[in-house]
């Protein structure tokens, strides 16, 4: 009797806990081995390397990256993030947003490339779509990383170090340790991703995602760095003879940026961002509007941080033209019809506030940053045309734009008559009507100009308001961030 | 486990009868010839028990020739044969508690027997401090065990770490096992004793997931006799401490901000002490009701408790509810079968408005209320301050709060086979609900942009657990063998679920009254499980020599396919050297033992639930435009496996005159196969992946003393003090690399301490200039090195500081008074020889960079340049200074260190006679301060800082209390 009670307490011991052995996966992740296996799973995929780069870290810290060095912003008052420094050109090499984006940028490349090596160039045309679409974001990253990292491509031309190429097919070990290429093996290396992926792309797209034109587009930006003129002109006519897009006229253009993007028919690439996805005070537009969500400027600390103002110097400028229907972009705040200004600096910062970020459908900091609008596609034309001395041709463009924006024409006698060269006046349209979108530092620094800001804001030192960085300057482009150069030591710094 | 039911119930209906009964009463006293209530009477054959009354009287049933035990706190136990009907025993005071019984894993020993480095802390001696956080009780009171709290948040828990951290990634906290079975809850008030296995061969048999110690909690179980009802009611006030911090009044600043800025002259117009609002005198209510008692066979303690602690913050506090019933039933004379419940009901109130940044940071030139004595809405009119923020407008409408709910429901049987054989099954339910809300109304600042937003979050987890287990035990001649064997399973589940609504009407924050969502939705559920089997083998020769054994194999679905279980073994032994004849001429030396252990344990917690696998993300992070997509986030490692740690132990208890007890303890523990997410290089397309990777050793002293320093009829003294000192080294990392975190604050450098600073070096201020200078190591071509200094904070040299934020030793030193009637108890904790990084002087002592957030008053022996030639702590103020003085260095590394008055406990028993006047057994009465001084250098206002991170960042400050209270059982 005792000897069987014994076997039974072990036996029962034994097996009540001899329960099989479960493996368990999570519920908001899928494997990654079943990830690609059909086209479905690489269409959803592919909806995943647009998320990654739709990312706060990418989207905010690529902004502040690629903007805030310019003069047409001015910061009202020291902010204890670091985007101080990158106003200021007071870069330090552990710069958080430097930090963030390079990642980010990575990440996205890198799940582009999971899609585009399983996708075979003689795949179906949907998936063709997707590899095109997947190549044409692989492209945009390095783009934008090549362009915070590596000097102007005309200096040295392109032989300056670039960034390190994240293509399909490396092993682990080369991507651990993978070196900067020169600035022209990058761009040469997005030029062809973005002609195999127009190649490729056959289904027009809404904006918020690529199509055969926005890769055109983009070919457009890319060549015009690179001094390629006639490719320049070429793809961006390609896309303005597409007639998918057309420019905004009157109202709507004042409100360009404030109804959902898909229904605007001149946003060509956008980075979508929906009612859900509202940002607050780490929007971006948090640090260029604080108001109420129709618009009315407020108080900084309102609805946002509302400390980066359109710079006095672009404000005089734009408002040459009383009737420019730019100045919408503009919100300044008024109490009693008076500009404030920010008394923190002396001189004092008018407080311009500026809206290009905010009030989407409604909410305050909610937007979806525009990367690629027909009018930049006019004027990379124009400015390709005027440095192949196609003056007309660059005043034709030109005064498309200005005629949008209510302004008077250019004729070559008026320029003449102005003391400015065409590409002088170009690169001004440019100023006027791309600012803020991430452009204007570029566009100087590539073509050998200063970046001259006299007017107030917190990069003026005891109220001296000259700073004048030079297209050579080693703060033209950003350190290499210094975590990286830790985890992969065939990185360089910049100087 | 349906089978293993049916079989116990089928056991439980097998009666037997019992030998001849026989009745036994008596009286328990004193060697003064006092009666003693409370002691313990067990009666071995039947294992019935019951307790002394308050005359010291018992009665018990027994069998012939069974045997009596009697047992009390502070008295040597007695055993006795039951031969006649009365027995009347004198006890006699322990000056030792060598005898007591303590839970250690899963089985209890005598702690003469043990071989291991095991301390325990009494219910009464836990709960002097008042708290709900075990952390926070714990303080200072066990050598080896370091706790540190982050926050003087009642709502915030605190951490407790033991024999210094071995582990990156992995949680670095102990297993908490409570009444037996890993997991569970409890609250304070009900806990009997705090048992710390500090050891591998203690720890052991929780093998896998117990590499960083166990602390085993038992909680109070009834004991036969009459009922007993006993009531705690403890009242106070709480106060938040400031240490050596000072802010700036309106004068200070404005005065201040003049040697490098125009602060408009309106700005003197206030003057807000804007701490003083945030902060207040706190309420404390801790109040227990119990009844405990019981028949021979069947025993219950039922408490309820009602806590209640206002945060020293405004619109903060935690209050809990809890219910314990823990019952003991002897159903057959082999059948025991324990029910165990504990509910607890927490309702948290967070501060919803940044008070505590806004106490630091707001500029006393802003008003905090309009001329009607309405808060002011800083959106709006002048408004000096960076955020434009005011606390008291937002408070009036918002909230932030949470409320959960926690039962453990246990069923254990211990079914006695044979006399020396004993099957048992410990049965646990766990289940977890919390739910938080938060609402900002659309006339705050933190809703308008929202027009009203409200915020839900609701989480649910439940762990269902068995342990099976066999124990054996054999007796022949002096060698006693015990054998267990165990078997068990843990399965756990858990979902969560979030959700945001905005366009709420004024003053109404039901979801439905909402007009749209802010964010997505969000919400999951995730499952694990452990399967453990382990044997023991536990040896003792004339109860002399010791020897235990153990071998454990668990699994767990937390680790990669290729290596989802491990093995785990441990080996322990002693001697009690002053049973060896030898010894018996030296007088001094009451006892002497000598113990040694070695095993391993495993790491198994912190990495989340699938840390091995290769995995794309699909929640609406991952979504694009509205379309659900799916994203790379996570490098395949099927690799991954337990992290294991290896220690060995060597400990010496040692009694002196029989009033001194001394442990030494000395130890060495080598984690490896570290659980660790190594960062990898953006290229890679990820952020890192989990590895198992790297070695690291701590290596520590640990000792006790507890002192009776003097034992007269109406004065005793005693002392106990504690020190313990740990040192941590790491000794590889994977792929021949030098560190962990390249670059970072602390980023796990071989050959250095774990917690080691690393940053650039803060040289002071250029007497010539004024300007912030920093150390700038170069090196020429022989190799030689020099030390150059810069002003220049991109060139400044990063390097390794020598100062670590773990403490160099930590310890405690209480003093126990007794005279007549009244106790005084004072408890001291000590830190010393961390470095706490004060993050916060980015803010409040920035050189001029921001003129938008007040500053701190100048610490002792601080002074700022003013003109060439000044040798100055700090820098001449620039505003909107572009040299990054305030950026990371060592700076603001302070030292930690400190000394700290817990507590001061003065009581006084009522007489017995008149308390029974008032028909009470007995009553005490005690007035209690907390942290009622502390001696430190830290600049901030308290230096006692989450120990792991080691970083002072808008400091929640502690908080000091001064409590009264009254203990009556009746």
């Amino acid at each position: 009797m005792k000897k069987n009670i014994i076997l039974a307490a072990v036996l029962t011991t034994v097996l009540a806990t001899t329960a099989c052995r479960k493996e368990y996966f999570p519920s908001t992740q899928i494997d990654e081995t079943s990830a690609l296996t059909n086209a479905g799973d690489i269409e959803t995929a592919t909806i995943g390397t647009y998320a990654l780069f739709k990312d706060l870290n990418y989207v905010r810290s690529g902004h502040f990256l690629t903007e805030f060095p310019s003069d047409e912003v001015a910061q009202g008052q020291n902010s204890s993030d670091d985007l101080t420094n990158l106003y200021k050109y007071t870069h330090l090499i552990n710069s958080s947003h430097a930090s963030l984006f390079w990642s980010q940028s990575y990440k996205a490349a890198g799940a582009a490339n999971k899609i585009i090596q399983v996708i075979d160039d003689n795949a179906t045309s949907d998936l063709k779509q997707l590899k095109g679409e997947n190549l044409y974001i692989r492209a945009m990253m390095h783009f934008n990383l090549v362009r915070i990292f590596g000097r102007p491509y005309y200096q040295n031309s392109g032989d300056n170090p670039g960034i390190p190429i994240l293509k399909e097919g490396l092993t682990d070990d080369q991507k651990l340790t993978l070196p900067r290429s020169k600035v022209k093996d990058v761009y040469d290396f997005i030029i062809a991703d973005l002609i195999k992926a127009a190649d490729l792309m056959t289904v027009a797209k809404t904006n918020p995602f690529a199509s055969k034109e926005v890769a055109y587009a983009l070919l457009s930006r890319v060549y015009l760095y690179q001094e390629n003129n006639q490719k320049a002109i070429e793809y961006a006519s390609k896309v303005i003879s597409s007639g998918r897009y057309a420019l905004l006229q009157g109202a709507e253009y004042q409100t360009y940026f404030r109804a959902a993007p898909e229904g605007n028919k001149e946003t060509i690439f956008c980075t979508r961002h929906i009612k859900t996805e509202d940002r607050g005070y780490s929007a971006i537009g948090s640090m260029y509007y604080s108001g109420d969500a129709n618009g009315v400027a407020q108080n900084q600390a309102f609805s946002g941080w509302g400390e980066i103002y359109a710079s006095k110097k672009y404000f005089d400028f734009l408002s040459t033209n009383p009737a420019d229907k730019r100045l919408s972009f503009i919100s300044s705040y008024k109490v009693n019809g008076v500009v404030q200004n920010n008394t923190k600096l002396t001189p004092n910062t008018p407080m311009h506030y500026i809206n290009k970020y905010n009030l989407q459908e409604g909410i305050v900091n909610l937007s979806s940053p525009v990367y690629l609008r027909l009018s930049e596609m006019y004027l990379n034309r124009a400015e390709a045309n005027a440095k192949l001395n196609n003056d007309q041709l660059a005043l034709d463009d030109v005064n498309i734009i200005r005629t949008r924006a209510g302004i008077p024409n250019y004729t070559i006698a008026s320029v003449a008559a102005a003391g400015k060269s065409i590409l002088d006046v170009v690169l001004e349209e440019r100023w006027l009507e791309h600012a803020f979108e991430g452009q204007r530092a570029y566009d100087l620094f590539r073509n050998g100009r200063s970046m001259i800001r006299n007017y107030p804001g917190t990069h003026a030192v005891s109220g001296n308001v000259n700073q004048t960085v030079t297209a050579f300057d080693n703060r033209v482009v950003s350190y290499i961030p210094l975590t990286e150069i830790n985890k992969n030591p065939a990185l360089t710094q910049n100087p | 486990m349906k089978k293993l039911l049916l079989f116990l119930i089928l056991l439980s209906s097998m009666h037997k009868l019992y030998a001849q009964e026989l009745a036994v009463s008596g009286t328990v006293k004193d060697n003064k010839g006092q009666p003693i209530p409370g002691i313990v009477v067990t009666e071995s054959e039947r294992n019935t028990s019951t307790q002394t009354n308050g005359e010291g009287y018992f009665s018990i049933k027994t069998s012939k020739a069974s045997t009596l035990v009697f047992r009390g706190i502070g008295y040597t136990s007695q055993s006795v044969k039951a031969t006649s009907s009365v027995i009347n025993i004198s006890l006699v005071e322990s000056t030792t508690d060598l005898s007591d019984v303590m839970v250690v894993g899963y089985s209890t020993k005598k702690r003469s027997e043990l071989s291991s480095a095991v301390s325990v802390v009494s219910g009464e001696k836990l709960n002097d401090v008042t708290s709900v956080s075990l952390g926070t009780l714990l303080q200072g009171k066990v050598p080896g065990v370091v706790a540190s709290s982050a926050s003087g948040d009642p709502t915030s828990g605190s951490s407790i770490v033991i024999r210094g951290a071995g582990t990156i990634n992995a949680s670095t906290g102990p297993l908490y096992v409570v009444d037996g079975n890993i997991g569970g809850s409890y609250n304070p008030s009900d806990v009997e004793s705090v048992t710390v296995l500090r050891d591998a061969a203690a720890t052991g048999l929780y093998g896998s997931r117990a590499a960083n110690g166990v602390v085993i909690i038992t909680t109070k179980k009834g004991k036969s006799g009459e009922t007993r009802f006993s009531l705690s009611s403890v009242v106070g006030f709480a106060k938040a401490t400031t240490g050596n911090f000072k802010l700036m009044d309106a004068q200070q600043l404005y005065d201040y901000q003049s040697t490098f800025f125009t602060p408009a002259p309106a700005s003197l117009n206030n003057n807000t002490n804007w701490w003083d609002l945030a902060f207040r005198n706190a309420m404390v209510n801790n109040h227990t009701l119990t009844a405990s008692g019981g028949t021979e066979k069947s025993q219950f303690y039922i408490a309820g408790n009602y806590y209640k602690e206002e945060g020293t913050l405004i619109d903060n506090d935690k209050t809990q509810y809890s219910l314990r019933a823990n019952l003991t039933s002897q159903l057959t004379k082999r059948l025991k079968l324990t029910a165990l419940l504990n509910g607890l009901y927490v309702n948290d109130n967070y501060n919803s408005a940044g008070t505590v940044y806004q106490a630091y940071l707001n500029l006393p030139y802003d008003p905090a209320y309009n001329t009607d004595g309405t808060p002011v809405d800083a959106r709006y009119g002048t408004w000096y301050g960076r955020d434009r923020s005011n606390f008291l407008h937002s408070l009036q409408y918002n909230y932030s709060k949470a409320r959960s709910y926690r039962t453990t429901a246990d069923l254990n049987l211990d079914y006695n086979i044979l006399d020396n054989l004993t099957l048992s099954t410990y049965n646990r339910a766990n289940i977890y609900n919390y739910r938080s809300s938060s609402y900002y109304d659309k006339r705050t600042k933190e809703g308008a942009t929202n027009n009203g937003s409200a915020y839900l979050g609701n989480s649910f987890s439940s762990t269902l657990l068995s342990s099976n287990r066999l124990k054996y035990n054999v007796t022949f001649g002096q060698h006693n063998l015990s054998v267990l064997a165990v078997g068990e399973i843990e399965k756990g589940y858990s979902d969560s679920n979030s959700a945001s609504a905005k366009g709420l009407p004024a003053g109404r924050d039901a979801f439905s009254t909402a007009t749209d969502i802010i964010n997505n939705p969000t919400g999951g559920y995730d499952n694990y499980q452990f399967i453990k089997y382990l044997a023991q083998a536990d040896y003792s020769l004339a109860d002399k020599y010791f020897a235990v054994a153990s071998v454990v194999n668990e699994y767990s679905s937390r680790f990669g396919s290729n290596n989802p279980d491990a093995t785990f073994y441990q080996l322990g032994a002693s001697w009690i050297i002053t049973k060896e004849k030898f010894m018996e001429s030296v007088k001094p030396i009451s006892f002497l033992k000598l113990r040694a252990s070695y095993g391993t344990t495993g790491n198994a917690d912190g990495i989340g639930y699938y840390a091995s696998m290769g995995l794309y993300n699909i929640n609406s992070n991952a979504s694009y435009a509205g379309l659900p997509g799916a994203a790379p986030s996570q490098m395949a490692n099927p690799d991954l496996t337990w992290e294991k740690s290896k220690s060995v132990n060597l400990g010496l208890d040692i009694q002196l005159f029989k009033r001194i007890d001394i442990s030494i303890d000395a130890y060495q523990k080598t984690n490896s196969s570290l659980l660790f997410f190594r960062e990898l290089p953006a290229t890679t397309g990820y952020s890192g992946v989990y590895e198992n990777v790297g070695v690291i050793r701590n290596r520590g002293l640990e000792l006790n003393i507890t002192s009776k320093n003097f034992v007269k009829k109406d004065f005793t003294w005693e002392t106990n003090f504690n020190i313990a000192l740990n040192r941590n080294k790491v000794l590889e990392v994977n792929q021949g690399r030098s560190e962990v975190y390249a670059g970072a604050s602390q980023p796990i450098g071989v050959g250095h301490n774990m917690d080691e600073w690393f940053m650039p070096v803060w040289a002071g201020v250029d007497p010539a200039n004024g300007k912030p200078l920093w150390q700038n190591s170069i090196a020429d071509a022989d190799g030689n090195s020099y030390v150059l200094y810069t002003n220049t904070y991109n060139l400044a040299s990063r390097v390794y500081t020598g100062k670590s934020s773990a403490p160099k030793f930590t310890g405690g030193l209480s003093n126990t008074f007794s005279y007549k009637a009244f106790t005084l108890s004072t408890f001291f904790n000590f830190v010393y020889g961390n470095y706490v990084y004060n993050t916060s002087r980015f803010y409040f002592d920035n050189d001029g960079l921001y003129e938008s957030y007040n500053q701190m008053q100048l610490a002792n022996g601080w002074s700022r340049w003013e003109k060439p030639g000044d040798i100055a702590t700090h820098p001449k103020p620039v505003f909107g200074r572009s040299d990054a003085s305030n950026q990371t260095s060592t700076r603001y590394l302070e030292n930690g260190s400190y000394l700290r008055l817990r507590n001061v406990t003065l009581g006084y028993n009522v007489p017995a006679n008149f308390a029974k006047k008032l028909y009470l057994q007995n009553a005490r009465i005690f007035v209690s301060g907390d942290n009622l001084w502390t001696l430190t250098r830290f600049s901030g206002t308290d230096p006692e800082v989450d120990l792991a991170s080691g970083d002072s960042s808008i400091k929640y400050p502690t908080s000091r209390k001064f409590m009264f209270g009254i203990n009556i059982s009746f």
